[in-house]
């Protein structure tokens, strides 16, 4: 049956997402633009996911969210083998991606704009609210995106804490007859993140404006919800 | 007299140097001129609060922006809270918002700032641009954004970066003239940091020569040119033919200077009989005699041959490197169109005055009533 791995497997990355988003972001940043005591040690610890084999993940997340760890022993929550451990494992194998493409995105924003508005009045929530993130947006879209079908995917960390119990964790991944499905799903996130990424950072100030006499509507048009406002 | 005062008094370490500034604005417009690296650019951040001096005092009307000495307590006032308007070099426009939307940036949240960011623009005649977004404007119409955002909030002092250096001439000389107009209006502390004379010239009542984070003269802007005070500061501002002379006779009309056999008449100055002193001629002090016509008085000191050793063309003047009849060279400078009937090639003989008031000695303060 493809429904229960469908929708399970939906629930666990929209849930992946949102801790993808929330955590990635708070930490892009504080890379991005925050020198802090162990921002390499950070850093390196957010991109070893990338590197680790899935079943060191799921060892270290089992030891995170199963019997004797904090959250078991302290607060009594057990997670394991369930779908909320699933999204928890694959939110961890998203966050280098997120993080990566977010922090670049955030990097590039001049630091005089957010200066100028500093001068302006603005509070430093301000100031991220209204000039660095909309500014870095299409690089956290992607890296959410990249992240999310990353989560999507994920396999060998879900198997170790969530297992794979039809209609309570078996994802789509781990239902082995959805392989065309789960191709052309993270066929789309790619080229969606990739089609982002091309579109470019968003340009810096400092910089002369493009040499770009004809208004392609592509990499520098302002997005469509500005421009078609009725003004 | 409720007129704003600006006074400045910082120091900071720097990678190649210690910067120690030290200014007074009133309301006018100040220029901050100097090589690239001096500190200007820092001087600005320190009063507009984006950079925090190691110690020292801001004050602007009494009010203290930042104050860090031993004794007393520290204060840093953030960027936000110190009403200074800050126009950056390179514009630093938010790409994402439109003109109207930048202008109004400063007025989040308040009512009128629709009729306020477009009466504005109005002000800089851009009206009729609001809802384009930076990329779409011209370098001047984004300065011009720039100036109307850094406006918006009613600052009491406005800060310029090198804002015209990008920009034709055209567009410097309308946005020079717009700029002056606006610091009367509104009666703004202004400080203006280029390296470009003409820009000095045309703004600044006052000029401050930042060198390596000092200030080596202050001065209206005239007085500075007329009577630099130190070899570095004739250095900054690039004026050339400074020579040692000796002082040989002084008169009620002026001083006798010997410069290596060559006779020179100068006007009054403080100096002793039999001292070596440093002078120094401004190139466009320098005339071209015509051999075929009879002398005016303004030229008819100093007159020397000399042998042009070469000569170097401007759009809009051209320069002479011509060796004297005492071994030395001098820089002659005049604009293009003048001297045409003269034939003035790479080693022909040409006859110069060296104009008697522009005959400057240095660290010397001028004898009154001159």
């Amino acid at each position: 049956m493809i429904w229960p791995p469908l929708t399970l497997s939906l629930q666990v990355t929209v849930v992946a997402t949102m801790c993808l988003f929330v955590v990635g972001l708070i930490l892009a940043l504080a890379l991005a633009r925050c020198q802090f005591p162990g921002r390499m040690l950070v850093e390196t610890l957010v991109n070893l996911p990338l590197v680790l084999p899935p079943s060191v993940i799921g060892y270290y997340l089992l030891l995170a969210l199963g019997r004797g760890s904090p959250l078991a022993e302290w607060f009594g929550v057990n997670l394991l083998f369930t779908w909320w451990a699933a999204a928890i494992a694959s939110a961890v194998v998203g966050l280098p991606l997120m993080v990566q493409a977010a922090r670049a995105a955030i990097a590039n924003v001049d630091v005089t704009l957010e200066n100028a508005a500093r001068t302006l009045g603005s509070t430093e929530l301000e100031v991220l609210w209204r000039v660095t993130l909309p500014l870095a947006r299409r690089g956290i879209l992607a890296g959410l995106i990249l992240g999310s079908a990353r989560a999507l995917g994920e396999f060998g960390a879900t198997l170790m804490v969530a297992g794979n119990i039809p209609g309570r964790t078996q994802t789509l991944p781990m239902a082995n007859q959805m392989v065309l499905l789960m191709t052309g799903l993270g066929f789309l996130g790619l080229w969606w993140a990739r089609r982002l990424e091309r579109a470019g950072p968003t340009r810096v100030a400092g910089e002369p404006p493009p040499p770009t006499p004809p208004f392609t509507g592509g990499a520098l048009a302002p997005p469509a919800w500005r421009v078609n406002r009725g003004n | 007299m409720d007129a704003a005062r600006l006074r400045v008094e910082i120091e900071k370490r720097l990678a190649s140097f210690k910067m120690q500034i030290r200014l007074e604005i009133g309301p006018e417009i100040l220029v901050l001129f100097g090589p690239s690296g001096a500190g200007k650019t820092q001087t600005l951040n320190a009063i507009a609060g984006l950079m925090t001096p190691d110690a020292g005092e801001i004050t602007l009307d009494g009010v203290a922006f930042f104050r860090r000495d031993r004794a007393g307590p520290a204060i840093n006032l953030p960027a936000r809270k110190r009403s200074v308007g800050y126009v950056f070099q390179s514009y630093a426009l938010f790409p994402h918002l439109t003109a109207l939307e930048n202008v109004t940036y400063a007025l989040w949240r308040q009512p009128e700032a629709r009729q306020r960011g477009s009466a504005l623009l109005e002000r800089m005649h851009l009206a009729h641009l609001s809802h384009h977004y930076p990329h779409q404007l011209s370098g001047g119409q984004q300065q011009r954004v720039a100036i109307a955002r850094a406006l918006a909030a009613d600052p009491r002092v406005l800060l310029l970066d090198e804002p015209f250096s990008a920009l034709d001439l055209a567009m410097r000389e309308r946005l020079q003239a717009d700029l002056r107009l606006l610091q009367t209006e509104l009666n703004l502390v202004v400080v203006y940091v280029t390296h470009s004379l003409d820009d000095a010239f045309a703004l600044g009542d006052r000029l401050a020569v930042i060198r390596e984070g000092q200030v080596e003269q202050v001065g209206p802007i005239e007085a500075v040119f007329r009577q630099p005070a130190s070899d570095k500061v004739l250095e900054i501002l690039g004026i050339p033919n400074v020579f040692c002379a000796q002082v040989v006779d002084i008169t009620p009309t002026g001083l006798q200077l010997d410069w290596d056999g060559l006779r020179l008449e100068a006007p009054p100055q403080s100096a002793a009989v039999g001292h070596m002193v440093r002078a120094y001629i401004r190139p466009e002090d320098i005339k071209i005699l015509y051999p075929d016509r009879p002398l005016m008085s303004p030229v008819r000191h100093n007159q020397v041959v000399g042998r042009i050793v070469s000569r170097r063309l401007n759009s809009n003047f051209q320069t002479l490197d011509v060796s004297l009849s005492n071994g030395h060279q001098v820089e002659v400078s005049f604009p293009t169109y003048a001297y045409t009937p003269l034939s003035l090639q790479s080693g022909g003989e040409i006859t110069l005055s060296l104009r008697k008031e522009g005959l400057m000695l240095l660290q010397a303060s001028p004898v009154t009533g001159q």
